[in-house]
């Protein structure tokens, strides 16, 4: 049979964001394969090297698109650990409020973004409106739908605003009450699980050789690898929460565990809003000198636990105003661009798609 | 998996035991930085690697122009100790080689390819390190080296916007005063343009 090269992505449904699969296939089994990125490179890494500490916090939000709430995260907690600042009990509660409703968010999309690759469209206008209402309650409390650029260091940028607790409350419980609906809609639907069941599996071996981590990795070595737990940061050691995990990865576990994550989320908020203290949000860094303010010289790697794994910046200083380096480590890097190249060749063309998705690839913070 | 400062005792003692270290710090309970020899580095990996730190979490490098050196930077972990350890080796900057962590751990394969492509460093022992990644037909210095340039770069290599129209201010009349304009405008519209 002849060998033809294809492209999947950027323009493709089942494609997320601005990178192409290019695969060589016979019949429709993938022969070799690789991701071409480098459509949306736009030199954060040199320009956070070029801007203050301070400015910093409008250009980190970008490195990933549909989750940026991490990078500030991250980016925070790093500066705070070079500077050596105490960020205050209710900064870490608000902190973990929009963490998590992110990664609902995030789930949501991706457990929508399935619906393209297989056909299944309601799921994902569903999903999408569910993410839209976070994207609202968002908007109430930072001012923003998307960047939101609402973690910085030393705090957060402004207290909750009042009655927000009612509109998250609503949510959560209408999420909640629809779950079971979600589940018939996607990963319990014959049609789908026919698509997804014992499709791209991932076996454990092959996670330590990827360095994958998060959902693909829970999914497959059974243990709960979740930074949350392992290193909590914020205030994950206060909350009662699981882990969801597996022993057998394919894309139907991996989904399935996206969708328990997203049942620990809605608790893990509840325990938030319900043990939050009141006082200060945010610690002042610089008196009226902000743009000033220098960070004492060292280097730090800070993590998060993001919806696709580890997600880092490692920061170097040299005690000046500006950052003398800093680095990214995209969560979706392993899978991404080695899993692509190593893992795809021997499955189909339309499994290309259900791996990006049930990954999660997202080919902003490869580029970066 | 639990993690108390045991964990990075133990660490220390190994890594003590069987390098000469330049530099130790211990940042926080999960996190240990060391500066090596760069010869050190793969026996450190290889160490680390038998001791439970099965996962690469990243490779990058930070440029020292001062120094002449070009720093590379391995961060691994450990998931059941929940310890990330950085090693830091310097090399240097005229004629950077470093060899390839692949055989140690195949994740690295396209951190070096980045580090390759944004810091000029050679990486032999990975077989396409020096492949196109990211940047698309890069024609000057590796772009992540501090005496890298964006501005001096952007003008030499795109034309500069040349603006044919004249967006000057030739009616003299606008710049009087503008409170003499009001009140001529107040004027007109009582008297309907009539004086």
């Amino acid at each position: 049979m002849r060998e033809l090269k294809l492209f999947l992505g950027p323009q493709h449904p089942g494609m997320h964001g601005n990178a192409a699969v290019h695969m060589y296939v016979e019949g429709d089994i993938i022969k070799k394969s690789y991701l071409l990125p480098g459509m949306l490179h736009r030199g954060f890494e040199k320009g956070m090297e070029r801007h203050s500490w301070i400015n910093n916090i409008s250009l980190i939000p970008r490195v990933c698109v549909v989750e940026p709430d991490i990078n500030e995260m991250a980016f925070a907690q790093g500066v705070e650990l070079l500077a050596g600042i105490e960020v205050p009990e209710r900064a870490h509660y608000i902190r973990m409020i929009i963490l998590e409703l992110a990664r609902i968010s995030i789930h949501m999309m991706a457990y929508g973004g399935l619906g393209s690759p297989t056909g299944n469209y309601t799921l994902m206008y569903h999903a999408h409106a569910d993410r839209n209402t976070i994207l609202n309650i968002f908007e109430k409390i930072t001012g923003h739908r998307v960047y939101h650029q609402y973690i910085v260091p030393g705090g957060v940028r402004k207290d909750l605003p009042k009655g927000i607790e009612e509109d998250i409350h609503a949510f959560l419980d209408s999420l909640e009450s629809r779950y079971e609906e979600y589940r018939d809609l996607g990963i319990e639907n014959p049609s789908l699980l026919k698509r997804i069941k014992d499709t791209i599996m991932l076996p454990e071996e092959v996670v330590w050789d990827l360095g994958v981590t998060g959902v693909g990795m829970r999914s497959a070595v059974n243990k709960p690898y979740d930074l949350r737990k392992v290193k909590p940061y914020a205030r994950y050691d206060q909350v009662d929460f699981e882990i969801p995990v597996s022993s057998y990865s394919d894309a139907r576990a991996r989904v399935d565990i996206k969708l328990k994550e997203v049942v620990q989320s809605i608790s893990i908020i509840r325990q938030a809003l319900e043990k939050m203290p009141t006082g200060p949000v945010r610690v002042p860094l610089g008196r009226g000198q902000s743009m000033r303010w220098t960070v004492p010289s060292g280097s730090v790697y800070s993590t998060v636990e993001s919806s696709r794994g580890e997600f880092g910046y490692f920061i170097v200083s040299d005690g000046k105003t500006h950052p003398y380096r800093v680095g990214v480590r995209g969560a979706s890097y392993p899978q991404g661009l080695l899993g692509i190249e190593k893992y795809l060749p021997g499955t189909r063309i339309d499994d290309a798609a259900l791996w990006v998705d049930t990954m999660g690839v997202c080919s902003p913070e490869i580029d970066r | 998996m639990t993690n108390s400062m045991s964990n990075v005792g133990r660490i220390n003692t190994l890594m003590g035991k069987n390098f000469s270290l330049i530099d130790a710090k211990i940042i926080d309970q999960y996190q240990v930085s060391y500066v090596l020899k760069k010869d050190d580095i793969h026996r450190a990996l290889s160490v680390l690697k038998s001791n439970g730190f099965r996962q690469l979490s990243y490779l990058s490098c930070v440029d020292w122009p001062n120094d002449h050196e070009i720093e590379m930077v391995y961060i691994v972990m450990n998931w059941d100790e929940a310890l990330h350890i950085q090693l830091h080796a310097r090399i240097d900057r005229d004629n950077p080689v470093m060899d390839s962590i692949l055989p140690i751990y195949p994740g690295a394969k396209y951190y070096e390819r980045e580090a390759h492509e944004f810091f000029g460093v050679a990486f032999p022992g990975n077989p396409d390190y020096d492949k196109q990644l990211i940047l698309e037909g890069w024609d000057d210095i590796p772009p992540m080296r501090k005496d890298f340039d964006p501005r001096a770069y952007s003008d030499k290599k795109f034309t500069k916007r040349d603006p044919k129209e004249n967006f000057e201010v030739t009616d003299k009349t606008s710049k009087r005063p503008r409170q003499e304009r009001r009140e001529e405008r107040a004027n007109n519209l009582r008297t309907g343009g009539k004086k």
